[in-house]
């Protein structure tokens, strides 16, 4: 008999539970089977249940899933109580051994509902028959019981209070094994409580997300490119991976005191001898003497919105002249020990896309994963945007869009499911093949998108970009 | 930081520099002592990595000899201790590192080492 779990998701990120839940259940070899009916497990439910091989992967999950609100053990679902106490009936001998002297509160809960206290009592009267004869506990019971109402969602709608009370989808029923803890951590690491932070900073409940995306874990050597503020760098390395950061701008990861900002968050968490080092590079003229070093990489790389994609070099070229007198200038000695700072030249999206795949292939290890966001236009956006920056031995495997309505980011997962041996990219831009038009995928040019409020070429129609504000 | 562990995996990049650009030598260098978590799997999985030479070349101009000249291929405890100290302990906070080919400078200040080239050395 396979155990059943109910579990309580968090009514956030719904597209990334599922990639979470396989993330977490491959790091540590848990195996769960989700329900067969596309409507059971659909993530935008609250509930789903979900077979595992025993309690102690339940209690596993929940402690590291950040969307996981708890985990119980499932006793009955129905649409009416009827058919509930059916089904639980049959399932007595889960709970015989609560029956003779086991402490239990008792919880009737609802989601976008709120159940009127009379027929909370009729409810829980009605479960009478499991005779539990331990005593009533508000406070430190043996065993939680929960029965979960789930109503439809109807965003927009105002209900009066209690209206339409009973009406219930379904009803869930089970035992309380673990609350999701790792929900905790979402206010651990808020940015707002952090001691460096910058207008790039990602707000933690996605860092954390991300974090997990990439299989953090004792032992496991992690990389952020696009370091800036080091927003992933912390709860990557919290899970106990080792973290290393750069950045083309050393000014984001320094800040303005002695020791560098990303550091002193580091101390703040008590991780900072996790943070094995930063540096200051572009991606496109990195120093790396070899590749497969990294289990993963994980990135929020620049999108030109709030701090544009840039790499070395120069916009337009400069005369032979120009030339020498910036060779000049670069070669002589400073007065201060501040470093030479090059020209940077834009960085366009979809370009920066394909070679980061490339970079992440040549440095990461077999079956290493990298874990990015990629910005996109939510109305143009189509599978092919992220299938046309794959390169061989390179496999999606998680896709997460957050909507912010007009435009919104996706969180990819790409494993590197190769043991060949690449060189470094050349960071050059590709040639398409002649003879087709290559795809233009929705996240090219972003920026320039963005900032004109996402109008489509042939549309006359004025917009502001004021429009779209960040979230 | 500049850990001995990144210091054994920068090589220069400045452009048509490639060979003799490695290991940067240090230069001026301050020095700190920090602790770290002993993680013997992460030292095992990373000893394929590492350029032994310049890793054993680096850490007896910084003052340890701790680490024998060739890469052993039976580690005990006592091994893995030194290798972590070297590897994940010792810090360079400031100073330089110059390529042995091209004598291009990377500073290094705060601990955070400047890896940006000049114009007329990118490709
Ligand atoms: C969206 S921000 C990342 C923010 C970061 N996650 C944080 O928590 O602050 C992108 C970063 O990429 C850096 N960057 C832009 N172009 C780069 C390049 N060619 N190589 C390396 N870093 C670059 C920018 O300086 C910026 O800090
Ligand atoms: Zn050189």
């Amino acid at each position: 008999m396979p155990l059943r779990y109910l579990f309580h998701f968090a009514q956030v990120h719904h597209e990334f539970r599922l990639p979470e839940l396989q993330s977490i259940s491959e790091l540590h070899g848990i195996s769960y089977k989700l329900p067969n009916e596309a409507k059971d497990r659909d993530p935008r439910r609250p509930f789903m249940v979900v077979e595992l091989e025993s309690e102690e992967d339940a209690r596993i999950l929940a402690r590291r899933c950040i969307l996981i609100k708890a985990i119980y053990e499932f006793y009955a679902q129905g649409s009416t109580y009827e058919e509930v106490h059916e089904v639980n009936r049959q399932n007595e001998h889960l709970w015989k051994r609560y029956i003779e002297d086991t402490s239990f509160r008792f919880l009737i809960t609802s989601s976008h509902h709120k159940i009127p206290q009379s027929r909370q009592r009729e409810v829980i009267e009605s479960f009478a028959y499991m005779d539990f004869r331990g005593k009533i506990d508000m406070k430190n019971p043996d065993i939680l019981l929960m029965c979960f109402e789930e109503y439809d969602d109807k965003p927009g709608t105002t209900l009066e209070r209690h209206e339409g009370d009973g009406k219930f989808r379904v009803v869930f029923f089970g035992r309380l094994i673990e609350e999701g803890t790792a929900r905790q951590l979402i206010h651990k690491f808020d940015v707002k409580k952090r001691v460096y932070y910058g207008n790039t900073s990602m707000e933690s409940e996605i860092s954390l997300l991300m974090a997990n995306q990439t299989l953090a874990s004792p032992g496991k050597f992690v990389y952020d490119p696009f370091v800036g503020t080091g927003s992933m760098a912390y709860p990557t390395a919290h899970f106990g991976a080792l973290v290393f950061g750069s950045d083309i701008d050393g000014r984001q990861m320094r800040g303005k005191q002695k020791v560098p900002g990303v550091i002193r968050a580091a101390q703040q968490y008590g991780i900072s001898s996790h943070i094995i080092d930063l540096a200051t590079f572009d991606i496109t003229n990195n120093p790396w003497r070899c590749g497969e070093l990294f289990d993963a990489i994980v990135t929020d790389p620049p999108y030109g919105v709030r701090a544009g994609a840039k790499r070395l070099g120069r916009k337009r070229e400069l005369s032979e002249r120009q030339r020498e007198l910036c060779l000049q200038h670069s070669l002589s000695p400073r007065p201060d020990d501040q470093p030479y700072i090059p020209p940077t030249k834009p960085y366009e999206l979809s370009h920066l896309a394909a070679d980061l795949v490339l970079f992440a292939r040549y440095l990461l290890k077999p079956g290493g994963r990298l874990v990015f966001f990629l910005p996109t236009v939510t109305d143009e956006y189509e599978e092919v945007d992220i299938y046309s920056m794959l390169c061989e031995g390179m496999e999606v495997i998680a896709n997460s869009l957050q909507n912010f309505g007009s435009w919104g980011r996706r969180l990819v997962t790409i494993r590197k499911t190769t043991l060949k041996q690449y060189s470094p990219p050349t960071f050059e831009p590709a040639q398409p093949p002649s003879d087709e038009p290559a795809h233009i995928p929705a996240h090219k040019d972003f920026r320039e998108k963005y900032f004109q409020g996402f109008k489509k070429s042939d549309d006359k129609t004025e917009q502001s970009s004021l429009y779209f504000v960040n979230p | 930081m500049v850990r001995l562990l990144t210091h054994n995996l920068l090589a220069c990049h400045a452009k048509d520099c490639n060979t003799n650009n490695f290991p940067l030598q240090f230069k001026d260098v301050q020095l700190e002592i920090r602790e770290a978590d002993f993680n013997p799997e992460f030292l095992k999985g990373f000893m394929p990595k590492i350029d032994w030479k310049a890793l054993v070349d680096t850490a007896r101009q910084l003052g340890d000899t701790s680490l024998p000249l060739e890469q052993p291929e039976m580690v005990d405890d006592e091994f893995l201790k030194n290798l972590h100290h070297i590897l994940l302990e010792i810090h360079v906070e400031e100073g330089s590192m110059t390529c042995p080919n091209c004598g291009h400078v990377y500073p290094i200040s705060n601990g955070i080492p400047n890896m940006l080239l000049a114009e007329h050395e990118i490709g």
